[in-house]
């Protein structure tokens, strides 16, 4: 457990150190927030405002989770996991570490974006929205910090790492009602959208924070908090149980992935033995 | 007496490519030890599979009677590694690498202070404590690093290549300090080098080469049976000279201008050189290095 905290505190302490990324990860949400607003006024929804905010947020918690998985890469590629990896520490305890301390950054700038968010409108009514987002938020984070690491034990270097992130992000970021309302995609897109996680995070997300949870399931179709498949509807609850099976299936790939990933051959001098005979 | 390290029949393959075949040797407690080859023959991998981080293919290896298959964590618990390539955390200071070390190998919290001081003054960076590991130069990072592996005071300590790359003082300091520990602690040392005068202050060479063992003994040894020192005669009168070391029966051979003969027996070389004396234009005696020993029975120059 020890070890676990250690690790955690110290991915924590290098995200606090990057002031520059910290600046830029809390203003560029705002940008969009005015960027969307507008937008989104064309899409059937009450409160474009915080129905793009909430939106946002949870995207900002989605893309923080997997960025910071980048900080295996850098350890792998520095060879700092070596160390590691070679002291009694177990693999368990590692992939634990990191999932937790990107969880952890990732809900911390959900929360900055939040308050923010308070002074334009942001309003709830009961005390328990707020513990509820907090919770969604944790488990959104979970469920894609154990996404990135798996990325980060399969990939296991900065170039292809930089590109398969964007090649996930990209479609995940677009296609999930966040940026652009998905019933102005085309039909093969919406399509598309329906098998993203982040659709339903973002739709669970928003019926959460928008205290929309107990409206008429046909309200929530038109406001895209739920969806219909054929006469299936895919309530919040259910959106809520797709992130929770997604993360679930993530965090046991991850860490087995991670626990039998082999980390010596990424070492130059590993190479330099093999190919220099 | 128990072998601190004991490798038998080591085997390692990538796919069909064979790093290590059948490799056998043993360490005892409290010497230093040297693998000594040139890159590509196995010293790595061996080290890595000796750390718990690498997977054998065959063999049995011990270190300090535990299997490093089968018991790594009792493993991982008894041995400092400073790798080959720089394991450092860039981002952290000093400090926070060490205190991350005293984490992983699980030390009692009270003693942090008392061993990062410790070991910190033992390679003579007390100063630095407060640093950024990225602003210290390559020697420093390098002492750091051997610092960091003394923290949990392991019963052997595995240097890769500890000074490559390093400039001939920063190496001899590092010399330094690893003899001090090794004298202070009674530390087993293995280490892997491909420079020649650092095998030389080792109790015991394997030297390696394309996956085996081809010779292994104290430096004395090898250089005894695999090297002899020679002496390079210039001379102005090259029939005088030859007439010379037939009399005293030394064989030689002639490259170029110069002499070529054996410096084994001394007594023999001083009359030679003592008759000869107003015709030598220059003289050199060169004792045998492990380079010849390596040369000899391979064929090739270490570093080729």
């Amino acid at each position: 457990m020890r070890v676990i905290g250690a690790l955690w505190l110290r991915n924590v302490r290098l995200f606090m150190r990057n002031r520059v990324q910290l600046v830029l990860i809390l203003v560029m949400p705002f940008f969009y927030l005015y960027l969307l607003s507008t937008a989104f006024k064309y899409a059937e929804v009450s409160n474009p405002y915080t129905y793009v905010l909430a939106g946002i947020v949870i995207i900002v918690v989605f893309q923080t989770s997997l960025n910071i998985a980048t900080n295996t890469i850098d350890d792998i590629v520095s060879g700092y996991m070596k160390e590691i990896l070679v002291s009694p520490v177990k693999r368990i305890q590692i992939a634990i570490g990191q999932i937790l301390s990107s969880t952890t950054i990732a809900v911390f700038q959900g929360v900055l974006i939040l308050i923010a968010g308070l002074f334009i409108g942001l309003t709830y009514t009961s005390i328990l929205t707020p513990l509820a987002i907090l919770g969604t938020m944790l488990l959104t984070g979970l469920a894609f910090s154990s996404l990135g690491l798996f990325m980060a034990a399969a990939v296991r270097n900065a170039q292809t790492f930089q590109v398969l992130t964007v090649a996930v992000t990209t479609p995940i970021t677009f296609l999930c009602g966040v940026y652009i309302p998905l019933a102005l995609l085309p039909a093969g897109l919406q399509a598309f959208s329906l098998l993203n996680p982040m659709t339903y995070a973002a739709a669970f997300f928003r019926a959460v924070s928008l205290e929309k949870l107990s409206l008429p399931a046909e309200q929530l179709v038109s406001e895209q908090l739920a969806f219909k498949v054929g006469s299936f509807i895919i309530t919040p609850g259910y959106s809520a149980l797709i992130v929770c099976l997604f993360g679930l299936v993530f965090l046991l790939l991850s860490t087995s992935f991670f626990s039998r990933a082999d980390f010596t051959r990424m070492s130059r001098s590993g190479s330099k033995d093999i190919f220099q005979q | 007496m128990l072998m601190m390290i004991s490798v038998e029949h080591f085997t390692k393959k990538y796919g069909k490519f064979t790093a290590v075949e059948d490799v056998s040797f043993s360490v005892r407690p409290g010497s230093i030890f040297a693998f000594l080859g040139p890159n590509g023959a196995g010293k790595s991998t061996t080290i890595n599979t000796l750390c718990t981080i690498m997977e054998k293919t065959s063999g049995t290896l011990t270190i300090d009677g535990k299997d490093v298959s089968t018991q790594t964590d009792a493993v991982r618990n008894v041995i400092g590694v400073v790798f080959q390539e720089p394991t450092l955390d860039l981002k952290m200071t000093v400090e926070e690498n060490l205190k991350m070390h005293c984490y992983f190998y699980n030390l009692p919290k009270a003693q942090f202070q008392e061993r990062i001081d410790f070991v910190l003054e033992l390679v003579d960076l007390k100063d630095w404590k407060k640093a950024m590991a990225a602003s210290l130069s390559g020697g420093m990072k390098r002492r750091v690093e051997i610092a960091r592996s003394l923290l949990h005071l392991p019963k052997v300590l595995f240097l890769d290549e500890p000074t490559t790359g390093l400039d001939p003082q920063t190496r001899s300091n590092i010399w330094a300090y690893i003899l001090k520990l090794q004298k202070e602690k009674g530390m087993t040392i293995f280490l892997t080098t491909h420079y020649m005068d650092e095998a030389e202050i080792c109790d015991q060479v394997a030297i390696m080469d394309h996956g085996q063992i081809i010779a292994f003994d104290s430096p004395d040894a090898l250089k005894k049976q695999h090297a002899r020192d020679v002496a390079r005669i210039k001379t102005s009168n090259q029939s005088g000279l030859e007439r010379l070391l037939a009399e005293e029966q030394l064989t030689y051979e002639k490259q170029d201008q110069l002499y070529v003969t054996e410096a084994s027996d001394l007594e023999k070389l001083l009359q030679v050189i003592k008759q000869h004396g107003p015709a030598i234009q220059d003289l050199e005696i060169q004792k045998g290095t492990l380079n010849d020993v390596f040369l000899n029975i391979t064929g090739r120059n270490i570093r080729g």
